[in-house]
C-alpha cells in the first residue's frame, strides 16, 4: 500500500530530522516507566512505615523481631484470609512488643516467590504465606534457606516440612453448621454457595455447607436444595472433588454480584460465598434483591469485617487464622517455634460459627440448641460431614 | 458511508466488499448449522427421556407476569434441531449473499435455544436473569470498545483502557464516597479516565512516542497507582473514603411493564442507559455528521484531510481526551454503578475484553455492540449452566466465554482492516 510507504519514509526522515524530538520521547517514556516502578516500590517501603508505626512501644525491647506476611492475590484488605493473617501478626505485636511487622502484596501468581525471596533477604524471623496457592514457592524457598522459618495458611505438606508450619482447618466442619443452619432459615426452600476457585480450600467449606444441608433435609424430612455444589458422587477419601459455581477470580466483586444474582434467580434465598472480597459483591447483590434474602460470610466474622452488611449475614463460618498465626508468630519470636502440621478443627476452636449478631433472636431456639448437639456429634464422630452419607434434596 | 475526496480508493473498496460474506463462507456457515443440528439430535433429543421436561421462568417484577414456559425436552430440541438444519440447507443451497449473517444467526440462536431446554431439563430456568446479567456484563464493555472507537477512528491506538478504567472506578468510588453525590462520583471517573486520555495523547501526538508502549504504561502505572493508594489511603479510612452508594436502579414508565424485555431493558441503572445513548450518539456522529467525516478523515489518510484545512493533531487530541472520558465513566460503573466498593485490580482485564469487541466490532459502535454482548452472554451463560449443574467440569465452563467468543467472531469476522494510519504519529512536514 502507498500510504504505509509513504508514513514509513516519512517517519525516517523525521527520526533523522529531528534527533532533539526522539531523545525527550525517550526521556518522556523513561519517566513514565520510573513512576510505575516508583509506586510498586512505594507501596512495599511505606507498608514498612505503616508497620513500624503501628507495633507499640518497640524502643521498650532492645531484642527485635521481624514477622513478615506475603500476601496471595486477593491483597490485605480482602475481609478474609490475608486480612486474618495479618491481624495474627497484629495480635502477637500487641502481646510481645519486641514484634515488628509488615507485608508484601502480591498482584499476580508471579509475586510469591521474589515477595518471599525479598523477606529472606530482609532477615525476617517468620514469614507467614497465605493460601493454598502459594504452597510451592515456599516449599521451595524452605528447601533452600532451610534456616529460615516459615508458616503457611491453608496447605498441608505431607511429609511435614520442618521449618514451616502448615496451618490447615477443617472447614468442613463448621461449612456442616452453616449449611444446616441456612437450610433451617430458607423460605423459599432453596440455598446456593459459589467459589472463588475450584481449588480444596474453598470446595472444603461448599462440601460441608452442602452435607449439612442434605443432613438437614434428612432428619427433618424437608427438601431443601443446595444450589452452587455438586459433590463427586466417586472420590478418594479426602478429596474434596465436585462440580460448581466459581468466579475464577479473587479480586472482581463485580463477578461476586453477578453469581449471587444467578443464585437468587434460581430460587435461592441463603448465599453463602467462599471467595474472600468477592463475597463483597455478593452481599451488594443480596441487599439489592431486598427482604427475605440472606447470607453468611466466609473466613471472618463478617459483622466485624465488612459490618456494613451486617444485617444481612445469618452467621459467619470461620476459621481461626488469627489465633494460629499469631501463636506461631509468638512460638517463632521465643525460640520455641515447630515446624509440621497444624489442623484446626470444631474439637480445638480452630474453626467455628460466629456469633449470630442481628440473627441472635431470629434464629429459632429449636435450631440453635441444634447447632450446639450438631457440633458435639461431629467433635466425637457421630455425624458425618460427607455430603454423600446423606441422600440428595 | 459517504467518504468523497478523503479515501484512498483501495479503502473504499474494501468497505464495499466486507458488506458481503464471500460465498465460500456463506456455505461454510450452512454446513457449520448442519452439524448443529446433528449435536443437537444427538445430545440433547436421544439422550434424554421422553418424559423430560424444562421450564423457562419468563417474568421479574414489575413487568406483567408471564406465566413459566415449560416444555417438553424431547420434542422442542427436536424440533429446533430440525429448524436449524433446514436453515442450514437454506445457506447451502441459496445464490443470493445478501442476509446470510442474519440466517447464520438465527441458525444459531436455534441451536443455543435447544441447548438450554436440554441444560434445564428437570429443573427451572430464570431466563429473564440471563438476559439482565448478559446485559449487565455487557455495559463496561460497551464503554470501554467506544473508547477504542474514538480514539483509533482518528489514528491513535487506545490499549490503555484498563488503566482509564481502573483510574475511574478508583476515583469514581473515592469521590462518590466523600461527598456522598454519585453524579460527582461519576464526573470524577470521566475526569480520571480523560486525564489518562491526555497523558495517551500528549505522549503519542506531541513527542511521537510509540502509541502502544505508551498505552502499556498507562496500564502499568494505573495499576500500580491504584493499588498504592488503596493500600495506603483507601483501607485505613474504608468507611469515609471507600464505601460509596450505589445507583439504583431507575425503571422507565410503562416501557417497564413490558413483559420480559420490560425488567431486561428498562429497568436499569443510569449506567446502563448511558451506554446505550452514548452508542447511538457516537455511532450518529461518526458516520452522519461533518465532526465524524472529519474524524474519519484524520484516522485513514491525515495529510490530505490536512491539505483541505484540518487540523489532525486538535482533531486526534480532542478524540483522545474524549475516549479517556468514556472509559473513566465505565471504570466509574465497575463500583458506583455496581458493588459500592473499589478494591485492587477489581476491572480484572476487562479493558482488553473491550479493545477486542472493538476489532471484531469492525472499529464500528455497533460492531463492537455485537461482541459485547456475545462476551456478556457467553459469561451469563457459563454462570447459570454452573448452578443448573449440566455436568460439564467448572474448569471448561470458566473457559466458555472465551472459546464461545473466539469461536463465533474468528468464524464470523473473518480479516478485519483497522483504519489505514491507526497507530501511526503524524507531522506536518
Amino acid at each position: 500500500m502507498a500510504m504505509n510507504d509513504l508514513s514509513q519514509t516519512g517517519l525516517a526522515r523525521r527520526a533523522l530530522r529531528s534527533r532533539g524530538r526522539t531523545k525527550a520521547a525517550a526521556v518522556l517514556a523513561a519517566v513514565a516507566l520510573g513512576a510505575t516502578s516508583f509506586a510498586a516500590s512505594a507501596a512495599s517501603a511505606s507498608t514498612n512505615a505503616a508497620g513500624r508505626r503501628a507495633a507499640p512501644a518497640r524502643a521498650a525491647h532492645a531484642k527485635k523481631f521481624l514477622a513478615c506476611e506475603v500476601t496471595d492475590t486477593g491483597g490485605i484488605n480482602d475481609r478474609s484470609f490475608n486480612a486474618s493473617a495479618y491481624a495474627g501478626l497484629k495480635a502477637a505485636a500487641a502481646t510481645d512488643p519486641g514484634i515488628t511487622y509488615k507485608f508484601l502484596s502480591s498482584s499476580s501468581t508471579s509475586d510469591y516467590q521474589p515477595n518471599i525471596a525479598d523477606f529472606i533477604a530482609e532477615k525476617c524471623g517468620i514469614i507467614i504465606t497465605v493460601g493454598f496457592d502459594m504452597a510451592d514457592a515456599t516449599q521451595a524457598a524452605a528447601k533452600s534457606h532451610p534456616n529460615q522459618r516459615f508458616a503457611i495458611v491453608d496447605y498441608t505438606y505431607t511429609p511435614a516440612i520442618k521449618n514451616v508450619l502448615a496451618l490447615h482447618y477443617d472447614t468442613n466442619e463448621d461449612g456442616f453448621l452453616g449449611g444446616y443452619l441456612a437450610a433451617a432459615m430458607s423460605t423459599s426452600g432453596k440455598v446456593g454457595t459459589f467459589g472463588g476457585q475450584d481449588i480444596p480450600t474453598v470446595t472444603i467449606y461448599m462440601d460441608g455447607w452442602v452435607a449439612g444441608v442434605r443432613y438437614y433435609d434428612k432428619v427433618n424430612h424437608k427438601h431443601v436444595v443446595a444450589l452452587g455444589w455438586t459433590p463427586a458422587k466417586k472420590r478418594a477419601p479426602g478429596s474434596f472433588a465436585g462440580n460448581g459455581l466459581f468466579t475464577n477470580d479473587f479480586t472482581n466483586q463485580n463477578l461476586g454480584k453477578q453469581d449471587a444474582a444467578t443464585l437468587m434467580a434460581q430460587g435461592a434465598d441463603v448465599i453463602f460465598p467462599v471467595a474472600g472480597s468477592v463475597g463483597l459483591g455478593a452481599a451488594a447483590a443480596v441487599k439489592q434483591a431486598g427482604a427475605g434474602h440472606y447470607m453468611e460470610w466466609v473466613d471472618t466474622d463478617g459483622c466485624i469485617s465488612a459490618p456494613q452488611y451486617c444485617s444481612l449475614f445469618i452467621t459467619s463460618v470461620t476459621k481461626g487464622i488469627v489465633p494460629s498465626v499469631e501463636a506461631a508468630t509468638l512460638s517463632a519470636a521465643k525460640g520455641t517455634f515447630h515446624g509440621g502440621n497444624y489442623i484446626g478443627d470444631l474439637a480445638n476452636n480452630g474453626v467455628s460459627l460466629s456469633p449470630f449478631h442481628d440473627f441472635q433472636s431470629k434464629i429459632p431456639a429449636k435450631v440453635q440448641s441444634a447447632l450446639v448437639a450438631l457440633r458435639s456429634g461431629i467433635i466425637s464422630g457421630k455425624i458425618s460431614t460427607d455430603p454423600n452419607s446423606y441422600p440428595v434434596g | 458511508m459517504s467518504m468523497t475526496g478523503v479515501v484512498a480508493p483501495d479503502g473504499l473498496v474494501a468497505a464495499a466488499a466486507e458488506r458481503v460474506a464471500p460465498s465460500g463462507r456463506v456455505r461454510g456457515m450452512g454446513v457449520f448449522l448442519v452439524l448443529l443440528a446433528f449435536v443437537a439430535v444427538l445430545g440433547f433429543v436421544s439422550s434424554v427421556s421422553s418424559r423430560a421436561h424444562a421450564t423457562f421462568l419468563l417474568s421479574a417484577p414489575p413487568a406483567v407476569g408471564v406465566s413459566p414456559l415449560t416444555m417438553s425436552v424431547r420434542w422442542t430440541a427436536g424440533a429446533l434441531a430440525v429448524l436449524c438444519a433446514a436453515l442450514g440447507v437454506l445457506l447451502v443451497l441459496r445464490r443470493e449473499q445478501r442476509g446470510a449473517y442474519l440466517i447464520f444467526g438465527v441458525g444459531f440462536a436455534t441451536f443455543l435455544w435447544a441447548f438450554l431446554v436440554w441444560a434445564a431439563r428437570g429443573a427451572q430456568l430464570n431466563f429473564v436473569q440471563m438476559l439482565v446479567t448478559t446485559l449487565i456484563s455487557t455495559t463496561p464493555l460497551v464503554f470501554g470498545s467506544l473508547s477504542g472507537v474514538m480514539c483509533e477512528r482518528s489514528g491513535v491506538i487506545n490499549i490503555a483502557i484498563e488503566g482509564q478504567f481502573l483510574a475511574g472506578a478508583f476515583l469514581g468510588a473515592m469521590v462518590g464516597s466523600v461527598t456522598g453525590d454519585l453524579w460527582l462520583g461519576m464526573l470524577a471517573g470521566a475526569v480520571a479516565g480523560g486525564l489518562f486520555g491526555w497523558l495517551l495523547a500528549f505522549l503519542a501526538l506531541r513527542y511521537a512516542v510509540d502509541q502502544i508502549i505508551v498505552g502499556v504504561v498507562i496500564v502499568a502505572f494505573c495499576t500500580g497507582l491504584t493499588n498504592f493508594l488503596t493500600e495506603q489511603v483507601l483501607t485505613p479510612d474504608q468507611t469515609t473514603l471507600n464505601s460509596p452508594q450505589t445507583f439504583a436502579p431507575i425503571a422507565i414508565p410503562l416501557l417497564d411493564k413490558i413483559p420480559i424485555l420490560g425488567p431486561v431493558l428498562f429497568d436499569e441503572n443510569v449506567f446502563v442507559y448511558l451506554a446505550a445513548i452514548l452508542l447511538v450518539v457516537v455511532n450518529f456522529g461518526l458516520f452522519r455528521t461533518r465532526w465524524g467525516l472529519r474524524v474519519r478523515a484524520v484516522g485513514e489518510h491525515p495529510r490530505a484531510a490536512e491539505t483541505v484545512g484540518i487540523h489532525v493533531l486538535s482533531v486526534r487530541y480532542r478524540n483522545v481526551v474524549l475516549g479517556g472520558v468514556i472509559a473513566g465513566i465505565g471504570g466509574a460503573s465497575f463500583t458506583i454503578g455496581s458493588v459500592g466498593e473499589f478494591s485492587s485490580e477489581m476491572t480484572a482485564g476487562l479493558g482488553y475484553v473491550a479493545l477486542a469487541a472493538m476489532i471484531f466490532g469492525r472499529w464500528k459502535p455497533f460492531g463492537a455492540l455485537g461482541a459485547s454482548l456475545l462476551f456478556g452472554f457467553s459469561v451469563s451463560l457459563q454462570s447459570f449452566l454452573a448452578v443448573l449443574n449440566v455436568g460439564i467440569p467448572s474448569p471448561f465452563l470458566a473457559m466458555a466465554p472465551y472459546v464461545i467468543t473466539i469461536a463465533v467472531v474468528s468464524g464470523l469476522v473473518g480479516r478485519v482492516r483497522p483504519p489505514a494510519a491507526d497507530g501511526a504519529p503524524y507531522s506536518r512536514e
